[in-house]
């Protein structure tokens, strides 16, 4: 029982990062059609924006993180103007294409600058976990969920409380009407791309002191985006925020109870089952996001 | 582009060891670089040809490498509830045809499935086939060796009735017949695209709806390509598994699917030549950097040809520059590529 | 467009002639420098280099300088393989060093065989590699095997009674679980749960969860080290307290101290090489010595451990070309059988293994059991 508990933690724990990847994600796909290769490397990028505020300038942990955060919106604004804007129009397997290449560069360039060791990020929460029956919790660990949830919500405000939301939605359902009614599209792409890359910087920084950091961290963590999105459902925030969490169960238990050696294989498979049951993912993409 | 072209690579690439002086360190990088060119021209069938882009492309291939490679070795599995499977070895050519047949088979799972989803949709879940591929190789240990890798593969055996038998071991065996096999299904994709199957499967390409309301049937038109696809992406495997007598769970690598992905469109997708010129450039590169520059600035510069080739030849290599040399021909002054996307 | 066609080919010649110094012997080195493994594949090399900038001092060997012809596997067999290929025949390097990882040594392997050129392997620990009646390979590093048959003899001290499993999934983690399982089972210890990770895994929190239920006193552990930090610290995150032993080699305990903290106190580690005591090493003046050049060249101190080998093994091949008189791939291997050498961790010496008539090198090293107590190494008394 004990036992049981502790995987639904630990899965809680873990979701709340899944979902803040892959709303990032969803909401590139979702407005600009573009399938962002980059996102596993800003998550990396993220992690050792946060390293050198933290380790090398001795920043506060708690400053360091919006830094980081900053850090991953300038790069994503820069990836979109020099690389994104002049493709704009082609077709999605050439976006795609740039941002592969893009990718390889960010990650390649990573592993040039900091080396291939590992590093870590020192935390200001206590070592020893919090403990509730037998089941513990670790502050650092508390406190990323918290961090998560909280930046999730942002997000949602941004997208439907603000302007720049409402002519995100605008752009979402039909680009061109959106720019015929006097919405820079142009900005628009510029700003969603920015904000989807935060996202993953900041999903890398939270992580970054709970793991270590390393170049080829992103790897990992953009298949997984990728399982999260097209479990929620293409462009759906919601459904990306959920996925995340289903995505963190399944491994979870498929590692607890079936076999720890399947359990990256459990966010694929379920993701096999699902789209064979319901070809537009779990939350079929939504009419609007937000 | 040029029809003589195609000629002009074959012959060049059939006398090309001669000129090598049989380097058998460059002898090796062609040969890899041409079992990747087959994989790309496969994956262009798909991609170029129907417009279904697969990121799980390495799957048929990694499938094939390793039904080839356990057809030629053999074995001997628990299946559970007191069922054994034993296999004994078969010569590498039985290998090399199962291998073809099973990627094949695969093709048409894939292939029925690329009808109930399409676009990105089609993308992911091809990408979580392949790795769930991949984590079965890494995982079932009795079968696959998992990570321990399947070791001392068969060279590959050629038999020709009453010519007695050969295993092709040296390095300028297994160029040629990698050479053959890659002449053989570009002869096979060259005659299917230019077909009636070929005008079918660009129908359901340029518009699906006008496509079927004159009677083309889509699924059968693109199981048919799926199938052939990953059957020559099968062979394909067979081949590197043959010739590098080793393989593991890594053949499986999405970084490889990305690799074919990136010689097809920046070669030309949906172009005969386009997967490879763009597999001899792509594939020839990495060699070509190794001994000038740092192992991560390879990575870079990788990076940075491919989206410089997008950048400057949006449609592909092969399209761009035979765009470039007819407007030659037609002018005297040459007029440079401008990309189409920044002219909006 | 046939213009193109030839300036590749022209790239293509001009790379086969890659300079050459006639006056130098050189040594193939195939590591991992990019990919998952680049940290410890890096760390081999700057060993390495230290070795043959020390030897070339002196005066080289045979009157010439040692060269290094170093080249990045990229942590991929099929890649070390090709790798290999290019040393022996476009650099005409007569014996190499390589590959780190077991799946990178056997992929090499056959090509050692194609060409008849020897390998020393500095890190690999499958089993395998030198029972598979490969001839061209001498190998340094323990397999799990020999540790385990090292470890013995402190599993009563220790008062081992029951011992749970970590594994990373592949080779050597898979084997390490076999051979000290075996070896626990014939000292009547109890084995329990065998829980495996992938190689890029971050998150072990659902293994760890599962260890934590078992009943064991034990748990061993065999990873590299980014993967020990990790787990070190989600197991204090999860309040697992059991006596936690980790085996391999790959540990950098240092690396563990520093990124770690308070979380890896009290972990007990496997290890062939005791930096933090070179008084009790094989032969201290060298180990001091070495130090001192890793320290010299601002190299990151955590990686001793793992450079070690990669100084070691120049020495051993640079002792073997001594022997063999010649740099001919047939005399080098030859003379692998002859080389005695106090190295760093014990003496290397290959002894036959594998199939008889195709017997393959293997160098007994020593084995030590360390502590970090307090964020220092100790070497406890058992």
């Amino acid at each position: 029982m004990n036992e049981l508990i502790q995987h639904l933690v630990n899965a809680l724990i873990l979701g709340g990062t899944y979902a803040l990847l892959g709303i990032g994600l969803t909401l590139i796909f979702g407005i600009m059609n573009v399938v962002n290769f980059t996102h596993g490397a800003l998550y990396t990028v993220g992690a050792y924006v946060m390293y050198l505020a933290v380790a090398a300038l001795g920043l506060n942990f708690f400053l360091a993180l919006p830094v980081a955060i900053l850090g991953g919106l300038l790069l994503g604004a820069a990836i979109e103007l020099v690389l994104l804007r002049p493709f704009r129009g082609s077709d999605i397997d050439t976006t795609m294409l740039v941002m592969i290449g893009a990718g390889i560069i960010l990650q390649s360039g990573t592993l040039w600058t900091f080396g291939g060791v590992a590093k870590a990020i020192p935390s200001p929460f206590p070592e020893a976990p919090l403990q509730i029956g037998l089941v513990s919790v670790s502050w650092l660990r508390l406190f990323v969920l918290g961090a998560a949830l909280t930046l999730i919500a942002l997000t949602y405000a941004l997208i439907n409380r603000t302007k720049l939301g409402l002519a995100m939605r605008a752009a979402f359902q039909d680009s061109d009407t959106a720019a015929l009614m006097g919405v820079d599209v142009r900005r628009i792409y510029t700003a969603t791309f920015a904000l989807g890359s935060s996202l993953a910087a900041a999903a890398g920084a939270l992580l970054g002191p709970v793991y270590v950091v390393f170049p080829q961290m992103g790897g990992l963590a953009e298949l997984k985006a990728f399982a999260i999105v097209i479990l929620g459902g293409l462009g759906n925030v919601t459904g990306a925020a959920i996925g995340g969490f289903i995505l963190a169960l399944a491994e979870e238990f498929g590692a607890g109870y079936v076999s720890s050696g399947y359990r990256d294989a459990m966010g694929f498979l379920i993701i096999i089952a699902v789209l064979l049951y319901r070809p537009t993912g779990l939350f079929a993409k939504a009419e609007r996001i937000g | 582009m040029n029809r003589l072209f195609p000629l002009a690579l074959l012959a060049g690439l059939v006398v090309l060891p001669l000129g090598l002086g049989t380097n058998p360190y460059l002898l090796n990088a062609l040969i890899v670089t041409g079992i990747l060119t087959i994989g790309a021209m496969s994956l262009n069938l798909l991609l170029g040809f129907t417009g279904q882009l697969s990121l799980g492309h390495i799957a048929f291939f990694g499938i094939g490498a390793y039904v080839s490679a356990l057809t030629s070795l053999g074995f001997d599995v628990d299946l559970g509830f007191g069922l054994r499977a034993v296999h004994e070895p078969w010569p590498a050519w039985g290998g090399f045809l199962l291998a073809t047949v099973a990627a094949g088979g695969c093709g048409y799972l894939i292939g029925r499935l690329s009808f109930r989803v399409r676009g990105a949709y089609f993308v992911i879940v091809t990408i979580s086939f392949a790795e769930v591929v991949r984590l079965v190789a890494l995982n079932w240990v009795e079968l696959t060796q998992g990570p321990l890798a399947l070791t001392n593969i068969p060279a590959i055996t050629l038999g020709l009735p009453g010519l007695g038998i050969w295993t092709l071991k040296t390095k300028l065996q297994n160029y040629y017949l990698v050479l053959t096999v890659g002449t053989l299904c570009y002869g096979v994709i060259a005659r299917l695209v230019g077909g009636r199957f070929g005008r079918a499967m660009r129908g359901l390409k340029e518009n699906e709806s006008l496509a079927l309301s004159v009677g083309i049937n889509a699924t059968r038109t693109l199981t048919v390509a799926a199938v052939i696809s990953a059957a020559m992406a099968g062979a394909a495997g067979s081949l590197y598994a043959h010739y590098l007598r080793i393989i593991d769970p890594d053949v499986f690598l999405f970084a490889t699917t990305v690799t074919m992905v990136i010689m097809v469109v920046a070669g030309g997708k949906g172009t005969l030549m386009g997967p490879v010129v763009g597999g001899l450039i792509f594939g020839l590169l990495p060699v070509a950097l190794r001994p000038v520059m740092a192992p991560e600035a390879q990575w870079i510069v990788y990076g940075l040809v491919l989206i410089v080739i997008l950048f400057v030849m949006p449609r592909g290599i092969v399209p761009g520059l035979s765009a470039l040399l007819s407007r030659r021909q037609a002018r005297p002054a040459p007029v440079l590529e401008v990309n189409p996307a920044v002219q909006r | 467009m046939l213009g193109r066609f030839t300036l590749t080919t022209a790239i293509l010649l001009a790379l086969t002639s890659t300079g050459a110094r006639a006056d130098a012997i050189r040594i193939g080195v195939n590591e991992p420098l990019t990919g998952p493994f680049a940290a410890s594949g890096t760390y081999v090399v700057n060993g390495a280099k230290i070795a043959a900038d020390e030897i070339n001092a002196k005066g080289g060997v045979l009157g010439k300088k040692l060269e290094l012809v170093i080249e990045d596997n990229k942590s991929n067999p099929t890649e070390a393989a090709a790798v290999a290929e290019k040393l022996i025949t476009s650099d005409k390097t007569p014996v190499m060093m390589g590959a780190w990882g077991s799946s990178l040594t056997l992929a090499v392997m056959p090509k050692l065989v194609d060409y008849e050129t020897p390998m020393l392997v500095e890190t690999s620990s499958s089993g395998k590699i030198t029972t598979s009646g490969n001839p061209y390979v001498f190998r340094i590093s323990p397999p799990s095997s020999l540790e385990a048959e090292t470890f013995a003899p402190m599993v009563s001290r220790l008062g081992l009674k029951k011992v749970d499993f970590l594994v990373l999934n592949n080779d050597f983690g898979r084997g390490a679980a076999t051979d000290f399982g075996k070896m626990l089972k014939d000292k009547g210890v109890t084995v329990g749960l065998v829980e495996t990770m992938d190689q890029g895994a971050q998150d072990m929190g659902a293994q760890l969860a599962k260890l934590k239920a078992s009943d064991a006193d034990t748990i061993m552990i065999t990873s590299s080290v980014d993967q020990l930090v990790l787990l070190f610290k989600q197991m204090a995150a999860l309040g697992l307290k059991k006596r936690v032993i980790t085996t391999g080699g790959s540990q950098n305990p240092d690396q563990i101290i520093a990124q770690a903290g308070a979380a890896a106190d009290g972990t007990m580690h496997l290890t062939t090489f005791l930096p933090w005591s070179p008084d009790k090493t094989p032969d201290p003046k060298a180990t001091e010595a070495f130090i001192a050049a890793w320290k010299k060249r601002g190299f990151d101190y955590a990686g001793v451990t793992e450079s070690f080998r990669g100084y070691d093994g120049i020495r051993a091949i640079a002792h073997a070309i001594e022997k063999a008189g010649s740099a001919d791939p047939a005399a080098i291997t030859k003379a692998f059988w002859s080389v005695d050498l106090v190295g760093l961790n014990g003496p290397i010496r290959f002894t036959k293994a594998g199939p008889a008539g195709k017997e393959s090198g293997q160098s007994k090293p020593d084995v030590y059991l360390i502590e970090i107590k307090d964020g220092t190494v100790i070497v406890p008394t058992l």
